[in-house]
C-alpha cells in the first residue's frame, strides 16, 4: 500500500509502516487471532479522522478502529491490505459540566479517567469494566460495554447521550443529541454495541452520575455452584435490584486471591459479591434480606465489608480474575453467553458436564446478576489442547443460546463468534442487520469481517467454529 | 378505498404486509395520530390490535414478552398480579396505547428521570419489513451484545420503517410505597433545587418542575420512602408539602391535550429549562403550560385552545431556537396548516438511508417525516 495519500493529510510521523511497530497492533485481547495490518493511521483531530478515512473511501481502502486494544473477541483486528486507524491521539476530556451532569470527551480517552475527572463534582461514569484503567470511551461505545454495576445502572447505551462519528465515506455527524429526547429513529442506540463497524467515534457525550450516599458489600461463601446460583435466582426473585452481584467458583476463587490476596476463602466451593447502594435504609432494609437469602441457601460464611478500603480489596480480586487466571493455566479463553437468571445453577452444572467431556478445566467469575457468564476455558497450548479448548469455549456460548440467552452480554461477536451467529439469528434477521450496516456503510470498508458470518471462514452451514489451519498459522487472514 | 387490515398473528401480519396495497398506514390504539407529519393518503391501514397477549412472563427472571398490540394498561395489569411492572408512565397509557405504539413514538412520562424510555427497557424486538420480512433482535435476557440491536432504530420510527410484532421488556418490581411532594418554584430556581435533589442521592423515581412546582416522587419501602421526604425537607429548603398522586394526572394531561390544543415535546440540556418556560410564557402567555423532566432536559408544552397564529408561532420559534443550540422537538398535536418538523437534525441523510434500505418504495407511513424524508 502507497502510504503517501495518508502522509499527506497526517504528516509522516503520524503514520506507521515499519513491520515492527505494525506488529503491535496485529491483535486485540483475543490474542490467537493476529492479522499485521499494512499501514496503522494516527490521528490527532476529528479531521484527520475524517480525511483519513475519505482516503480509504477514495481508495476501497478497509479500515478498523482501535481504541486500547483491550476487547475480547477480535473487534480491533486488523484487515489485511487494510489499516488501523488508531484513537489514541485523541485523548482530552473536552469539557466536564456539572451542571448539567455529563461530560465531552474524545474517544481515546479511558473509562477510569472520566470518573477521575467528574470526581471533584462528587460526579462519576457509571459502566465500569474491568479493564477500565486502560479500556478506551470509543471502545466502549463499540462493544457497548458493561461491567460490575451495570445490574442497577444499565450499561454504555444507557450513559451516552450523543456521538460525534465519521461515517465511511468521511463525512462527520453527530447522533444523539443534548437530551434522551430527540426525533427520529434512535440511530445513536443503533450504533453503540455496533462493533466499529458503523463508523469511527471520534467524540462522546456522557452522561454522569451522583456518587451514591450508602455503599454496602459483602462476600458470600457457598458450599456448591448451584447453591450461590440458586440464591442469586431469589434475591432477583425478591425485586431486589443490587448494584451488583458477581460470583466466582473455587478455580477463580483460587486464582484471584493468589493475585492479589483479597481474603477469599480458597477452599469454598463459590462465592457471592453482592453489593447494594442509594438510600440508606432501602440499602440497610435489602442488605439484611439479602443475608437472609444467603443463610437460607446454606452459606458457609458471609463477609461484610466494614470500611471503604475493605470493599475495595474485595474488587480488587474480582477486577484481577480474568488476568489471575495466567496463575492457574498458561493458557485460557474468555466466554461471554448470557442466559436467563432462572437457568444459572443449570447452565453451570451443564458447562461442567461439558468441561469434563473435554478433559479441560473451566473456571467460572461473571456477572450473575445479568446472567452474564465469564467461563475460562483453561488449557495448555504445549500440550496441544488448544482446538479442544476451542471447541468446549464454542460449545459453551452456543449452549447459553439454546437455554434461551446470548452469545455475548458484553465482549461482542467481533470475529471470534461470528460463525456462531446463525445459532442465534435466523437470516432474514441477519439480512436485516446487514441493509442497517449498508445505510451506514455502503462499500463495506468499516470494520469488515465481523459480526457477520462469512461462507468463506464459516463453511456454507452454519455450525461450530473451526479456523482455517493457515489461518491459526498466522498465514491467512479474516477479512 | 382504504382497506383494513387486522392481522391475528405475526404470520397473517407478515402476510398482510407483503400482500397488501402499495401505502400502509401503520395503527394501534390510534392514542398518537396527531404525531409528527400527517400521512398522505394510504391504500391500506394495518391495525397491531389483534396482535394482543403475553407470550412468555418469567416473573423470577424479570422479563416479559408481549405481542406489541397489546395496550401497556393491561400489561401493567398481569404485572401487577406479581408484583411487578413497567417502570414507564408515558400519559397515552391510560388511554389504551399499545407497547408498539409506544415504542413507535418514543413516547415517556416523568419516570424517565430515573428509569428512561422504552427504549432502555426493550431487550427483544420482532419486526416486519416493508417487504413482509420477519426480522428479531436481542432476545430475552436483560444483557446481550450479540448483533445490532434494531429495537433501537424502530424507537421514535413513527411507523415508517416497518411494524413492530413483539417486543421483550425488562421489568421492575412494585415499589411497596410511593409518595409525591410538591414546592412552589419559578423556572430558575426549580432547576436549582433539582440538581441540589439530584446530588444528595436521594433517587426520586421522577422529579418534574411542573407549571410553578417542584413535584419529586418517591417510591421504595414505606419507611425508606417516609425519610427520603424528611430528608429531602431537612436538606432543599421550606415550603414542601406532600400531595395526592393526581398531579401526575395533570402533568399527563400537558401531554395528552385536547383538541384545538398544540401540544410539543423539546429535548435540551437540562439547564435549559428556565430558557424555555420563560421563551413559552413570553410567546404564548397564559395559555401555556409546560412540565419539564428536569434533571434530563425534556419538556412537554401544552397550549390550549386560542389564537392558532400565536400557536403556530410559538411552535416554530420555539423550535428553531431549540434546533439551534442542538435541542430538538417533536410535535405531538398541532393544526394541520404547521409544519410538522423544523430544521432536520445532523444525521438526517444517514435517517434517509436507513429507511431507504428498510422501506426501499416508501410503503409504510408516507408523509411521517416530511419534509425531511
Ligand atoms: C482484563 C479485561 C477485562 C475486561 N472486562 C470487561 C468488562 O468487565 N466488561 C466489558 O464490557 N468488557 C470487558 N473487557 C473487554 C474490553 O475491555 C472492552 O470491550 C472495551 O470496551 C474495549 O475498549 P478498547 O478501547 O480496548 O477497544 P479496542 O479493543 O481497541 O476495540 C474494540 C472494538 O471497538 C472498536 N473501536 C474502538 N475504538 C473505536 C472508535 N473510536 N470508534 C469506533 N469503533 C471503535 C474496534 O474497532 C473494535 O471493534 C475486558 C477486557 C480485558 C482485557
Amino acid at each position: 500500500m502507497d502510504p503517501a495519500e495518508f502522509v499527506a493529510v497526517l504528516g509522516a510521523e503520524n503514520v506507521l509502516t515499519d513491520p515492527t511497530q505494525l506488529r503491535t497492533y496485529e491483535c486485540d485481547g483475543l490474542t490467537g487471532y493476529r492479522v499485521v495490518p499494512a499501514l496503522v493511521a494516527l490521528p490527532r483531530t476529528t479531521d484527520e479522522v475524517a480525511a483519513t478515512v475519505r482516503v480509504c473511501a477514495r481508495r476501497g481502502i478497509p479500515f478498523v478502529a482501535r481504541g486500547a486494544g483491550t476487547g475480547l473477541s477480535g473487534g480491533a483486528l486488523p484487515v489485511a491490505d487494510g489499516i488501523v486507524i488508531s484513537l489514541q491521539r485523541l485523548r482530552r476530556i473536552i469539557e466536564v459540566d456539572p451542571v448539567n451532569r455529563r461530560a465531552v470527551v474524545e474517544p481515546g480517552v479511558t473509562n477510569r479517567d472520566i470518573s477521575r475527572a467528574a470526581a471533584p463534582y462528587g460526579l462519576y461514569y457509571a459502566p465500569d469494566p474491568s479493564s477500565q484503567q486502560v479500556c478506551t470511551i470509543g471502545g466502549n461505545v463499540a462493544e457497548n460495554s458493561g461491567g460490575a454495576h451495570c445490574l442497577k445502572y444499565g450499561f454504555t447505551v444507557h450513559h451516552v447521550l450523543a456521538a460525534e462519528v465519521v461515517l465511511a465515506d468521511g463525512t462527520v455527524t453527530t447522533l444523539g443529541g443534548d437530551s434522551p429526547e430527540h426525533a427520529g429513529y434512535d440511530l445513536l442506540g443503533a450504533f453503540i454495541g455496533s462493533e466499529g463497524t458503523l463508523g469511527v467515534v471520534t467524540k462522546v457525550v456522557v452522561r454522569l452520575l451522583p456518587k451514591p450516599t450508602t455503599v454496602s458489600t459483602m462476600v458470600a461463601d457457598f458450599g456448591s455452584v448451584a447453591a450461590a446460583g440458586d440464591t442469586v435466582t431469589d434475591i432477583i426473585g425478591a425485586g431486589i435490584v443490587p448494584a451488583a452481584i458477581e460470583m466466582m467458583d473455587n478455580l477463580a476463587i483460587r486464582a484471584a486471591e493468589a493475585a492479589v490476596h483479597a481474603g477469599y476463602t480458597v477452599d469454598a466451593a463459590a462465592a457471592l459479591i453482592v453489593e447494594l447502594d442509594g438510600p440508606p435504609d432501602e440499602v440497610d432494609s435489602q442488605f439484611d434480606q439479602v443475608l437472609e437469602i444467603c443463610r437460607r441457601h446454606g452459606s458457609t460464611k458471609l463477609r461484610i465489608a466494614a470500611d471503604p478500603a475493605e470493599r475495595e480489596a474485595i474488587w480488587r480480586g474480582r477486577k484481577a480474575a480474568f488476568a489471575a487466571a495466567g496463575r492457574i493455566s498458561p493458557n485460557y479463553f474468555v466466554q461471554d453467553g448470557v442466559v436467563p437468571r432462572v437457568r444459572l445453577a443449570e447452565v453451570l452444572g451443564r458447562i461442567a458436564e461439558l468441561a469434563a467431556g473435554a478433559g479441560i478445566r473451566v473456571a467460572n467469575v461473571f456477572h450473575a446478576g445479568d446472567g452474564n457468564l465469564h467461563p475460562l476455558v483453561l488449557y495448555d497450548e504445549a500440550k496441544g489442547e488448544h482446538d479442544r479448548a476451542e471447541k468446549l469455549s464454542t460449545a459453551i456460548a452456543e449452549l447459553c443460546v439454546e437455554l434461551g440467552g446470548s452469545l455475548s452480554g458484553e465482549h461482542g461477536i467481533g470475529a471470534d463468534k461470528a460463525c456462531s451467529m446463525p445459532v442465534m439469528f435466523s437470516e432474514d434477521d441477519l439480512a436485516t442487520m446487514k441493509r442497517l450496516r449498508a445505510a451506514f456503510d455502503p462499500a463495506g470498508l468499516c470494520n469488515p469481517g465481523k459480526i457477520f458470518p462469512t461462507p468463506r471462514l464459516c463453511g456454507e452451514r452454519p455450525g461450530p467454529f473451526r479456523p482455517h489451519p493457515l489461518e491459526a498459522a498466522g498465514l491467512i487472514e479474516r477479512w | 378505498m382504504v382497506t383494513h387490515l387486522r392481522p391475528a398473528n405475526l404470520a397473517e401480519l407478515s402476510e398482510a404486509v407483503r400482500e397488501g396495497p402499495q401505502r400502509l398506514l401503520i395503527a394501534g390504539a390510534g392514542t398518537a395520530t396527531g404525531w409528527g407529519g400527517t400521512p398522505t393518503e394510504v391504500d391500506a391501514v394495518v391495525d397491531t390490535t389483534g396482535l394482543d397477549g403475553v407470550i412468555d412472563y418469567q416473573p423470577a427472571d424479570m422479563t416479559v414478552a408481549v405481542r406489541a398490540g397489546m395496550p401497556m394498561a393491561d400489561l401493567q395489569k398481569v404485572l401487577a398480579e406479581h408484583g411487578q411492572r413497567v417502570a414507564f408512565d408515558a400519559a397515552r397509557i391510560p388511554l389504551g396505547a399499545t407497547v408498539g405504539g409506544l415504542v413507535a413514538t418514543a413516547d415517556g412520562g416523568p419516570a424517565r428521570h430515573a428509569y428512561g424510555t422504552l427504549r432502555d427497557m426493550v431487550i427483544g424486538i420482532t419486526v416486519v419489513l416493508a417487504d413482509g420480512t420477519v426480522a428479531r433482535s436481542g432476545g430475552r435476557v436483560i444483557k446481550n451484545v450479540a448483533g445490532y440491536d434494531l429495537a433501537k432504530l424502530f424507537h421514535g420510527s413513527l411507523g415508517t420503517l416497518g411494524v413492530i410484532a413483539e417486543v421483550v421488556l425488562r421489568v421492575y418490581p412494585l415499589p411497596k410505597a410511593t409518595r409525591t411532594v410538591a414546592v412552589e418554584r419559578p423556572p430558575d430556581e426549580g432547576f436549582e433545587l433539582a440538581g441540589q435533589i439530584v446530588a444528595r442521592s436521594l433517587e426520586p423515581a421522577a422529579l418534574e418542575w411542573y407549571d410553578g412546582r417542584l413535584l419529586a416522587r418517591f417510591e421504595g419501602t414505606a419507611e425508606g420512602v417516609a425519610r427520603r421526604v424528611a430528608a429531602l425537607q431537612a436538606a432543599a429548603g421550606a415550603g414542601w408539602s406532600e400531595v395526592d398522586d393526581a398531579v401526575w394526572d395533570e402533568v399527563a394531561g400537558v401531554a395528552l391535550g385536547a383538541p384545538g390544543d398544540t401540544v410539543f415535546r423539546c429535548g435540551t440540556l437540562p439547564s435549559r429549562m428556565p430558557w424555555l418556560a420563560g421563551r413559552i410564557a413570553e410567546l404564548a402567555g397564559a395559555a401555556a403550560t409546560v412540565t419539564s423532566s428536569v434533571g434530563v432536559g425534556v419538556h412537554t408544552v401544552r397550549l390550549r385552545s386560542g389564537d392558532p397564529a400565536v400557536h403556530a408561532a410559538t411552535l416554530t420559534t420555539v423550535r428553531d431556537e431549540v434546533a439551534g443550540t442542538g435541542g430538538s422537538t417533536t410535535a405531538i398535536r398541532r393544526a394541520e396548516d404547521v409544519p410538522a418538523w423544523g430544521p432536520p437534525p445532523p444525521a438526517v441523510a444517514l435517517m434517509r438511508a436507513v429507511k431507504q434500505q428498510l422501506d426501499p418504495v416508501g410503503r409504510l407511513g408516507p408523509g411521517r417525516f416530511a419534509p425531511w424524508f
